[in-house]
C-alpha cells in the first residue's frame, strides 16, 4: 500500500484542481492531486476536450485539452504528485492533519484538504451486459495501444474516442467492429471520413447485448435494429465508450456542510472541518456562479488560507508571482 | 446555463437524451421531458441525440421554446434539485404541457 505525505492534497484533477496545483507550489508547499479518472482533466477532458472554451480571462479561444495542458505545465516545476485512477473514498482526521484513503489503497495524509471535486466523479458509463468481463476482454479506456494488437477488437461508442480508438484498432488489432447504437456518429467530420475509408467492421442502430467466453472474452452478440436476431461477433477486446457519467460519490459521507449537494464554504473557501477547504463547481455559497474563471479565484483563495492555516506566521498573500524563481524550491522526490 | 427542451418532445419522449446525460439531470413528465435548470452542467451532449430536434441551449432559443423554459422553471420551482431523475418518480406536467395541443 502507497501513502503519501504532503501540505496539500487536492481532490479533484480538474482545470480548477490543477490550478490549485500550482498555486500550492507556488507557495513552497508539497501537494497531492487525486481524481477518479485515469488522466488529469476532469470534466474537460471527459466531455469535451475538443472544444473551445471562450471564457477563460486572457484566452479568447481555448480548447479544453489545451488549457488542461497548460495547467498540468504551470504545476509541473512544482512536481505535484498525481495520484490518477483511484478515487478519494474516505477522509478521516488523524489529529491536526487529514488522511484520505482511496478505491486504489493509496494513503495520502496531508495538512490541509481542498476539494474540487467537480460535479463528483467521473466514471466511464457502465455496460452492464459484459461486466463481468472487466479487466478479462472489457475495458473503458485503451490507454496504450498496444493492447489492440492481434486481438479481435470490438469498439462500443459513436463519440471522438470510440472512431480515435477504431481508427488505431484497424491499424493493430487482428478485426476491429465498431458498435453503435445510432445512425450518426458524434465525432469529428474527419475522423468519420476515415472510419468509412478504414477495414473497421460498423454496425449501426446497434447495441451490444450479450458477451460470452470461458475463461476471458471470446465473443459478443450484437443486435441490430429490424434485424432478426442478434449477430455473433468474436471479441477478445470489448471496449466500451459510452461516454461519462458523474455522481459527487463519497465526498457526500464525509461530515461536509453540504447544500443541494454542493459543499458550503465561507468566503476563505473553507468548510465546517477545519483544515478543509472546497473550490471550484463543487462548492457553493451566496451568489455562486459556476464557472472555470470563477474556480480559478476561488482555488487560488483556499490555497492561500490554506497555506495561512499551515504556516500562520507567512500569511495570507502570496507575493507577486513575477517576483517568484519557478524552480520548486520544496520538490517532493517520487 | 442549461438546455432547454421544447413542443417537439410533447407525447415522442424518446429518452436518447436521457441515456446521454452525465448527470442524470432529464426528468420525465407524462408527456414531455425537462431538462433541471440547475443541475444541467450544460455539456451538450443531449441536443445532438435527440431525433425530433426538440433540444436548444438556453442562450439561442427559438420564440416556441421560451413557454416550454418558462413552464420547465415552474416546475422545478415546486420540484426543487433532486439531484437527478432516477431519484424520484414521474413529475406531474406544468399546465401548459397538459394543455398543450400538438399540431400534426
Amino acid at each position: 500500500m502507497t501513502t503519501h505525505d504532503v501540505d496539500v492534497l487536492i481532490v479533484g484533477a480538474g482545470p480548477v484542481g490543477l490550478y490549485g496545483a500550482y498555486y500550492a507550489g507556488f507557495r513552497g508547499l508539497t501537494v497531492a492531486v487525486v481524481d477518479a479518472l485515469p488522466t488529469q482533466g476532469g470534466q474537460v477532458s471527459a466531455l469535451y476536450p475538443e472544444k473551445n472554451i471562450f471564457d477563460i480571462a486572457g484566452m479568447p479561444a481555448v480548447k479544453g485539452q489545451d488549457l488542461v495542458a497548460g495547467l498540468v505545465e504551470q504545476a509541473a516545476p512544482f512536481c505535484p504528485r498525481y495520484v490518477l485512477g483511484e478515487q478519494a473514498e474516505t477522509l478521516v482526521r488523524l489529529g491536526e492533519r487529514w488522511q484520505v484513503t482511496t478505491s486504489g489503497g493509496t494513503t495520502l495524509v496531508a495538512s490541509a484538504v481542498v476539494i474540487t471535486g467537480g460535479v463528483g466523479a467521473v466514471s466511464p458509463r457502465p455496460l452492464p451486459c459484459a461486466e463481468q468481463y472487466l479487466d478479462r476482454g472489457l475495458q473503458y479506456f485503451v490507454p496504450r495501444l498496444d493492447v489492440l494488437d492481434g486481438q479481435d477488437v470490438v469498439i462500443v461508442g459513436g463519440g471522438d474516442s470510440a472512431l480515435d480508438w477504431a481508427l488505431a484498432s484497424v491499424e493493430r488489432a487482428r478485426t476491429t467492429t465498431l458498435v453503435h447504437r445510432r445512425q450518426q456518429f458524434r465525432a469529428h467530420a474527419h475522423s468519420v471520413k476515415l472510419l468509412e475509408q478504414s477495414t473497421c467492421r460498423t454496425l449501426l442502430d446497434a447495441q451490444v447485448t450479450a458477451a460470452a467466453g470461458d475463461d476471458g472474452l471470446s465473443c459478443v452478440e450484437v443486435t441490430v435494429k429490424g434485424d432478426f436476431g442478434p449477430v455473433a461477433v468474436p471479441c477478445t477486446l470489448l471496449v466500451a465508450a459510452l461516454g461519462f457519467t458523474m455522481q459527487i460519490g463519497p465526498i457526500a459521507d464525509w461530515g461536509l456542510q453540504l447544500q443541494d449537494r454542493s459543499i458550503l464554504v465561507d468566503s476563505a473557501a473553507r468548510t465546517n472541518l477545519p483544515g478543509v477547504f472546497a473550490a471550484g463547481d463543487i462548492s457553493t455559497y451566496d451568489g455562486k456562479v459556476k464557472l472555470i474563471a470563477v474556480g480559478f479565484g476561488e482555488v487560488a483563495t483556499a490555497v492561500n488560507n490554506a497555506a495561512a492555516h499551515l504556516q500562520p506566521e507567512v500569511g495570507l498573500a502570496p507575493g507577486h508571482s513575477s517576483d517568484a524563481a519557478i524552480a520548486p524550491s520544496r520538490a517532493v522526490s517520487a | 446555463m442549461s438546455f432547454v427542451i421544447g413542443a417537439p418532445c410533447v407525447d415522442v419522449m424518446d429518452k436518447s437524451c436521457i441515456e446521454e446525460c452525465p448527470v442524470d439531470c432529464i426528468y420525465e413528465g407524462s408527456r414531455m421531458l425537462y431538462i433541471h435548470p440547475t443541475e444541467c452542467i450544460d455539456c451538450g451532449a443531449c441536443e445532438p441525440v435527440c431525433p425530433v430536434e426538440a433540444i436548444r441551449p438556453m442562450q439561442r432559443l427559438a420564440e416556441e421554446w421560451k413557454p416550454f423554459q418558462e413552464a420547465s422553471r415552474e416546475l422545478f420551482a415546486r420540484v426543487g434539485s433532486p439531484g437527478g431523475s432516477t431519484k424520484v418518480t414521474t413529475l406531474e406536467d406544468p399546465h401548459l404541457v397538459t394543455e398543450f395541443e400538438k399540431e400534426d
